[in-house]
């Protein structure tokens, strides 16, 4: 019987070879302070599709080869994951203790509170440092000091459809909210059960448009000092109006459960007047062939009283950590991968924007990013308070129902409760 | 009793079949009967037509309100093996052979034994058994998350065999010790009377015999490790580790969900399950017979 | 069946011969026999236990564990929490109404199944031509894994352009793609209907295939008899078929129960719960928790292991009679 499961066992030997590679790896260059070879070990999100030509293992694995042949005692061990399982398959690293030295695509709070976090002034030179767009720089931040380095960028804007806008007598986009409510009313009369705006409220990214509201109504997720107001007066007004948007048909049905990917390929087939999105909508149009580049435009996301001057902001950041005591190597490494060269490739490739001031300066005069990079200094981020990941989890699980029937003052109140209970 | 139902029914079965179809012109009561059915058919059908026309479909067209696209593309199949589906497919091919193999090793032992021999605790073996087929890796799953990554450090492939082999184990004790047990007891008692040992005379004895129980027990393991997902979900973490059905998973996208290519995934996850089924359909009746009697 | 009458002189496994020589060299014949007796059937069931222990057992034991210990949704462990999960479990409001569903949800979806399936396994009984083919249209939800096909679901009642939309958009029943009324998944009742559907759509094909196993063991000779006492169809069934399809019925049933009760996929992927935990069964509700509270889902966890105990247990009570038959 031990023969034969031993047998079993080796069926796996391959992957359990892949494995061990994977994880050895990081340990093997413990030697840190002496000359020896270095192995950093990276985790991060992959923006495109695994295996195709589009992912981003291709991306850092350039990266890692061209500063293997300017440091050669330094080997980066890059692996991507989709974004889908990246938490649970980070997480799952994380706790079987197999810790990468670098990871991209997480907040690095829990880290720093952990105590396991470099500090981003050890991980990367002054230059490179001031370069970083100081409103995401500030994201990185753990009582005082930053630990995240932003990666990678984008700010939140209206799409929203020329032809739909012809077709029912629309001249311009809308700046406040009562010219959106007008003008979604008159596109989802237009027939053919066209969306009037989509309000992305799913599990997916829910906090996302819910912030978008509740910055045009002068609201947020926290005040000045960092404290918690999700139920403040300004998101219920928000919430109230979009309400009262579901209720006279205006936005698809249900909001609660419709995802951001559904509504970003229902506006890119031509079925959805506005829609508020990063420029990560543009390959979706370009993709499904429906519109051409004269069909859409964008603009700034409107507010109770007019535009929104203050828009979403969402970044990626970078974490090192010290486990493995690599600092002078992971060092080397971002400072390398921070050249504008690279960042401009990333923001090419996933149609994102770039975390670092160089970067943004040369892309301001781009036709489709120009906008959405002019935004980027007053753009609002999302807090950093250390359990905002649960928090946002919570939003996402459970904000839908603010539109869904229930009284928005009660679901905020409850988000807002389960924020402060669970510093 | 079941000894002999189990043997006799399959070829009664089809006496019955044929008798049928001698009869003269068909009556109003077959034509009804057919109707029906055939629509049953056609419902169990749909669905996975319906995804064969998904995957079919061109980019352009994903999102157009018709049963049909105006035309077809094979590219989806075609090109999605650019995203290391092939690995993919290995993977879940080693964990489903791994645990069916390690189920039958097991179970095979166990099930005859406790069908022979009435011993202390054999009640208590068999509730065991089967209070373990209560629960799904779904219930267990954060127990399973700590063992497998806080205290055993095995390769997620041999993880995912030995978690897909222990909760399947229960159905197929079941199954085979319910058909061990309708098999005359002389038949291997005259063997070892020749001086075969009781392990000699399972082997050339009763495994012949309880073939078809075997089989059964083997497709059930077989298709409960290959479509399983949570586990695969949570101890997977590279790519290249991930059965199929996680990685179809993955073409549920961050800004869009790939469904052409996801639906092209599934056909192809599915059909090896196909072809298995092709060929033992008729055993499984047979199997779960003995079983069902039990 | 039949029971083989265990008596020692019985020829041992052959694993057993140690033990007998060392029963042998003991004071205590008697004693030694015992063990001898107690262990002989160690050989044939170790691996079994062995494997049920390491990825049964083990995982149970340390749920537990995780259930008292403060999770950070990291993975980070904070440290000791003593009841502190359940305590928060047994306050948050979602509860109740996740236990109520979750026992509607196995209830409607193991009844519906049932009823189905007994008239479909009557139906597949029966000859006709084609029969071949029906059934092998009824394993496609089998062999497709549950969470292609609730994918697939999930596709086919999209607002915008899912078939069953245009479908019922081509007979008048729904007026507006992209509407309330299309829009079936995001309406909670409506979701929870549909997706009820699709789990016993699912669950049809097992259980018509052991209901078929139980009919193709009913001796014809019985029916015979049934008909020279000149019993009628209805009569017949309910004297005789259902009777003896019992065992078959059970076997089904608890099958049945267990794996609704721990369904995840369907509701998973076609609604994920939501929205606001509205379409969430307890298994789907510990899944959501798991994502920012580790130690409230392993509390979860191990109140959803008590609940599948006690249905296992109330099961094997009522039908203790019915099991032991046959």
């Amino acid at each position: 019987m031990k023969r034969r499961l031993a047998a079993a066992a080796t069926l796996g030997l391959s992957a359990a070879l892949a494995l061990s590679a994977c994880s050895s790896s990081s340990t093997s260059g413990s030697s840190s302070s002496g000359g020896g070879s270095v192995t950093l070990h990276f985790f991060g999100a992959d923006y495109g599709t695994a295996g195709t030509s589009n992912t981003t293992q291709t991306y850092w694995q350039n990266i890692a080869t061209a500063f293997h042949k300017q440091y050669p005692n330094i080997t980066v061990d890059v692996q991507t994951i989709d974004w889908n399982d990246f938490p649970t398959k980070l997480h799952t690293l994380l706790q079987s203790k197999n810790y990468p030295d670098i990871i991209e695509g997480d907040a690095p709070q829990s880290y720093a509170q952990e105590g396991i976090a470099y500090k981003a002034s050890d991980v990367l030179s002054e230059s490179t440092l001031a370069n970083l767009i100081p409103t995401f720089a500030k994201q990185g931040d753990y009582q005082g000091t930053e630990y995240g380095i932003p990666f990678t960028t984008s700010t939140r804007a209206l799409y929203y459809n020329k032809k739909l806008f012809a077709q029912a007598g629309i001249s311009a986009a809308p700046t406040t909210w009562a010219e959106l409510q007008a003008d979604a009313a008159k596109i989802s009369k237009l027939g053919n059960s066209t969306i009037g705006y989509g309000m992305p409220l799913g599990t997916e990214e829910a906090q996302a448009e819910s912030y978008m509201w509740m910055l045009g109504a002068g609201g947020g997720y926290v005040n000045g000092g960092g404290a918690y107001t999700i139920n403040s007066a300004a998101n219920v007004t928000a919430f109230n109006f979009m309400n009262t948007l579901v209720k006279a048909g205006d936005t698809e049905a249900n909001p609660g459960t419709v995802n951001r990917a559904t509504l970003w390929s229902d506006f890119a087939a031509g079925s959805v007047g506005m829609v508020g999105g990063s420029p990560a909508v543009v390959p979706i149009i370009q993709a499904a062939g429906k519109l051409t580049s004269s069909d859409w435009a964008t603009a700034p996301f409107p507010g109770e009283n007019g535009t929104v001057t203050n828009p979403l902001g969402v970044d990626d950041q970078i974490v090192a950590l010290n486990v493995h005591n690599q600092q002078s190597a992971i060092q080397q490494f971002l400072n390398f991968a921070y050249q504008d060269t690279y960042q401009a490739q990333f923001d090419k490739e996933y149609d994102l924007l770039p975390a670092t001031t160089s970067a943004a300066t040369a892309e301001e005069n781009d036709p489709i990013f120009g906008p959405f990079v002019k935004a980027i200094p007053t753009s609002s981020a999302y807090p950093t308070n250390a359990n905002w990941s649960d928090v946002s989890t919570k939003i996402k699980q459970t904000i839908g129902a603010a539109v869904d029937g229930t009284a928005p003052a009660t679901v905020l109140g409850q988000i807002q409760t389960f924020a402060l209970s669970n510093q | 009793m079941a000894a002999v139902t189990v043997a006799a029914t399959p070829p009664q079965d089809q006496d019955r079949v044929a008798r049928t179809r001698q009869k003269k012109p068909p009556t109003l009561r077959t034509v009804l009967v057919c109707a029906v059915a055939y629509l049953v058919a056609l419902i169990f059908v749909l669905p996975y037509l319906e995804m064969i026309v998904t995957a079919l479909r061109p980019q352009a067209e994903l999102r157009d309100r018709d049963y049909f696209p105006h035309h077809l593309t094979f590219a989806n199949f075609t090109n999605i093996w650019s995203t290391g589906l092939g690995t993919n497919l290995a993977v879940s091919l080693e964990v489903a052979v791994g645990s069916t193999v390690l189920v039958l090793l097991v179970a095979i032992p166990a099930a005859y034994y406790t069908s022979r021999r009435k011993f202390r605790g054999r009640g208590v073996f068999l509730i065991l058994v089967l209070v373990t087929q209560m629960f799904q890796p779904t219930s267990l799953i954060v127990g399973i998350y700590q063992e497998f990554t806080n205290t055993v450090h095995v390769n997620s492939t041999l993880a995912l065999i030995l978690v897909n082999a222990g909760f399947n184990l229960a159905f197929a004790i079941w199954i085979l010790n319910a058909y061990f047990g309708a098999i005359p007891k002389e038949l291997e008692e005259a063997a070892m009377v020749d001086g075969t040992s009781r392990v000699g005379a399972m082997f050339r004895v009763i495994i012949p015999l309880a073939l078809p129980g075997i089989v059964t027990a083997l497709i059930f393991t077989f298709i409960a490790a290959w479509n399983e997902f949570i586990t695969a979900l949570t101890l997977t973490n590279t790519d290249s580790s991930e059965p199929l059905t996680v990685k179809m998973n993955s073409f549920i996208g961050q800004y869009s969900t790939d469904w052409q290519h996801l639906f092209a995934a599934s056909v192809i996850a599915t059909i090896p399950v196909i072809i298995l089924f092709a060929f033992i359909e008729g055993k499984v009746v047979s199997g779960l017979t003995a079983g069902s009697v039990k | 069946m039949q029971e083989t009458v265990d008596t020692p002189q019985a020829a041992p496994a052959p694993a057993a011969e140690p033990n007998r020589r060392a029963g042998a060299a003991a004071f205590r014949p008697s004693l030694a026999r015992r063990a001898r007796r107690a262990l002989a059937p160690l050989p044939w069931l170790a691996p079994a236990l062995a494997l049920i222990a390491f990825v049964v057992l083990w995982p149970v034991w340390e749920m537990f564990q995780t259930s008292r210990q403060h999770i950070n949704s990291y993975g980070f462990n904070l440290g000791d929490y003593g009841w502190k999960n359940y305590s928060t479990l047994f306050a948050d409001p979602n509860l109740g109404s996740v236990m109520v569903r979750t026992v509607l949800w196995v209830f409607a979806i193991v009844a519906i199944t049932v009823l189905i399936s007994l008239g479909l396994a009557q139906l597949l009984n029966r000859g006709f031509p084609g029969r071949k083919l029906v059934r092998w249209a009824l394993i496609a939800p089998w062999a497709a894994s549950v969470m292609m096909t609730a994918i697939v679901f999930r596709w086919m009642l999209d607002p915008n352009n899912g078939v069953v939309n245009v479908f019922l958009h081509q007979i008048g029943v729904v007026h507006d793609y992209n509407g309330s009324q299309a829009s079936w998944l995001g309406d909670p009742t409506a979701a929870l209907w549909w997706m009820i559907a699709v789990a016993v759509f699912v669950s049809v094909p097992f259980t018509t295939y052991a209901l078929l196993a139980g009919l193709t063991s009913i001796p014809a000779d019985v029916y015979e008899a049934a008909r020279m006492d000149g019993a009628g169809k209805w009569r017949t069934y309910r004297a005789i078929t259902f009777p003896l399809l019992r065992p078959a019925l059970l076997v089904a049933v608890l099958i049945n129960l267990m794996n609704v009760f721990n369904s995840f996929p369907i509701i998973w992927t076609m609604t994920g719960g939501g929205p606001d935990y509205q379409t969430s069964t307890s298994t789907v509700y510990m899944y959501a928790l798991k994502q920012f509270n580790i130690g409230e889902s392993g509390a979860l966890s191990v109140v959803n292991f008590g609940v599948v105990i006690l249905i296992v247990l109330v099961f094997l009570r009522a039908n203790r009679s019915a099991l032991k038959e046959g």
